[in-house]
């Protein structure tokens, strides 16, 4: 069956959902207290700039033409300019959410590497000491916060052994690896937690599922079973809770970046907070929502590949 | 297994053994309670008091978890960081457990255009990272305990809503459901009364999480000076306040962060336990 359908229905879901974000920003923004004015001008401002600044930023209008002059900004590209940067919200996106994304993905590559054979590793040995131990380190993994575990990570094998960089981004595609291999590595610990628990589940289940047991009646190999039986269907669960972590790991980002200093979108949301540089921060949610939707995208449709019966 | 479950003298009958992960989570959450609420008793001194005679001094006998770059003492300020992290705990979580479970029932039993809503309303929150969402609300509110607890809660309440929505529909189309309609019972009646004790298991069970959860995201917000403001001891202003010192004074971060992991593991093996308890009880 052709999945084509499926995905162009899916992508018109996405309508409501970007009209729902850009009205969740939209709100956020303007419960900001204190006007925006007197933040980009200080506390010392006079009235008559006060006003100047929003009638410049349409601040005097009423809510609904605020609203739609909103809209109409976002659909032409424009997010307006940072306040301490001076710079256009949209560069400032282009330029850190490469970053934060490679960041993301790297962790999430981690985060799979090291969940997919200690998950199968536990559920064979089930009970035994091999998976007791698994889930005794994955459930304290699990109750460690990023910004700890990335202190110590930093310390030890950046401060200590000099093995890695103590921060930054570095230049190149090889080094921007090398740097950010232990920011990743912070990010993925959490994750890979969670992953193992679900698919060690998942494969508990279906390995003793009958359909499990015909296929080894008919003798075929075990190691085939495993894969193209055990493996595709324990993974469709997986799947669905990696696609949903992403929005959990780009949150995280923005920690693993405050820790090792790394110049994307999440450190820059944060120095924008402190700044009080409102254009940023609303553009910056924005673009990570909006990550975080396509991303679900990409879920549903590896879903309905694995399992066609979700496309129906 | 609903209608056993549904009555109470059954239940009651049953014997039930505790799994060892909820008594050991319960021992751990036990203790932590009431170190928080009686910090002063465990604590050998003030924990805003300085010695600049101590800065920086490794573990002693004196000072077993050292002393930090005012000279005051960590084991102190571990002690009563209790106080406000358990505090974290409950207050980010009730509030969002509290709502989510009412809106959760009403709305599973209604079904309908207002789950067909509610579902495009989840749809739509999940969309933001959850830690980005609390983020930019705290910046908008301002720094802060008070303003982390309605940044959580402004979020929190639509994962409680959604797990006790869809329990929610599936106990009304049993027959003890039906027989409460047969009998006249108002639907509110029939919701709150007979439904939602056999539909709450999940959103309990998910709260013991959910408080591991916070303590984390209450500690990443102090970390990053957005959450409890120094000098408050809280575990993660305590991380904050050390980090520079990591490699000439480590005895400052490690210390707090030893005492989230156990306060988290313990949350979550009260869950886990919980969990596995009203399996079995099934």
């Amino acid at each position: 069956m052709s999945l084509v359908p499926y995905i162009l229905r899916r992508l018109l879901q996405l309508i409501p959902t970007f009209a729902f974000i850009v009205l969740v920003v939209f709100i956020l923004v303007r419960l900001l207290p204190g006007d925006p004015a007197s933040a980009i001008l200080g506390d010392r401002a006079l009235d008559a700039d006060v006003n100047r600044i929003n009638a410049e930023l349409g601040l005097d209008q009423p809510l609904p033409v605020q609203f739609i002059a909103f809209v109409k900004a976002i659909a032409t590209g424009n997010l307006g300019n940072s306040i301490t940067l001076k710079l256009p919200v949209t560069d400032l996106i282009a330029q850190r959410m490469p970053v934060t994304l490679m960041l993301t993905v790297m962790a999430a590559l981690i985060a799979l590497v090291l969940a997919l054979p200690l998950a199968f590793l536990a559920a064979l040995q089930r009970d035994k000491l091999a998976d007791n131990a698994i889930r005794g380190v994955f459930q304290v993994g699990l109750s460690m916060p990023v910004f700890y575990l990335g202190i110590i990570l930093l310390t030890v094998f950046g401060a200590g052994l000099g093995w890695f960089p103590v921060g930054g981004y570095g230049e190149g595609f090889l080094d921007h690896v090398h740097h950010l291999i232990l920011p990743a590595l912070t990010l993925a610990l959490s994750l890979a937690a969670i992953l193992m628990r679900n698919l060690r589940a998942a494969i508990i289940g279906v390995v003793g599922a009958e359909y499990v047991d015909f296929a080894r009646a008919k003798g075929l190999r075990p190691r085939l079973i495993m894969i193209r039986h055990v493996l595709r269907n324990a993974l469709i669960s997986t799947v669905t809770l990696f696609g949903l972590s992403i929005g959990t790991l780009l949150g995280g980002a923005v920690i693993t970046e405050t820790v090792f200093a790394i110049p994307g979108a999440g450190r820059l949301m944060i120095d924008s907070i402190y700044g009080r540089d409102y254009p940023v921060v609303q553009g910056m949610t924005l673009a990570l929502a909006v990550c975080v939707s396509l991303t679900f995208l990409l879920t549903d449709i590896v879903q309905a590949y694995l399992d066609p019966r979700v496309a129906r | 297994m609903t209608i056993v479950a549904a009555n109470p003298a059954v239940r009651r009958r049953a014997r039930i053994s505790l799994p060892f992960t909820l008594v050991f989570g319960g021992v751990i959450i036990g203790l932590s309670t009431i170190v928080a609420f009686f910090p002063s008793l465990f604590a050998p001194y003030d924990p805003a008091a300085m010695d600049y005679n101590a800065l920086l001094q490794a573990p002693t006998v004196a000072h077993p978890f050292g002393t930090d770059s005012f000279g005051r003492d960590v084991l102190t300020r571990v002690i009563h960081a209790y106080t406000v992290d358990m505090q974290i705990a409950l207050f980010a979580t009730l509030f969002p457990f509290v709502f989510g479970t009412i809106v959760g029932a009403l709305v599973g039993y209604a079904g309908g255009w207002a789950n067909a809503l509610f579902g495009r309303v989840v749809d739509a929150i999940i969309t933001f990272p959850f830690l980005v969402l609390v983020i930019a609300i705290v910046a908008v509110l301002g720094p802060g305990l008070v303003n982390m607890y309605v940044a959580v809660s402004v979020v929190g309440w639509v994962f409680y809503a959604r797990l006790v929505a869809t329990e929610v529909q599936v106990q009304k189309r049993l027959d003890y459901a039906d027989s409460g309609r047969a009998m006249g019972y108002r639907p509110l009646r029939i919701i709150f009364r007979h439904l939602l004790p056999n539909a709450i298991t999940p959103a309990l069970v998910y709260w013991m999480t959910d408080m591991a959860l916070a303590i984390l995201l209450g500690s990443s917000l102090g970390y990053l000076g957005l959450g409890a403001q120094p000098p408050t001891a809280e575990w993660g202003v305590q991380i904050a306040d050390g980090k520079n010192f990591m490699n000439t004074a480590w005895w400052i971060s490690v210390f707090p962060g030893i005492a989230i992991v156990i306060t988290g593991l313990g949350f979550s093996l009260v869950g886990d336990g919980l969990a596995e308890l009203l399996r079995t009880k099934k």
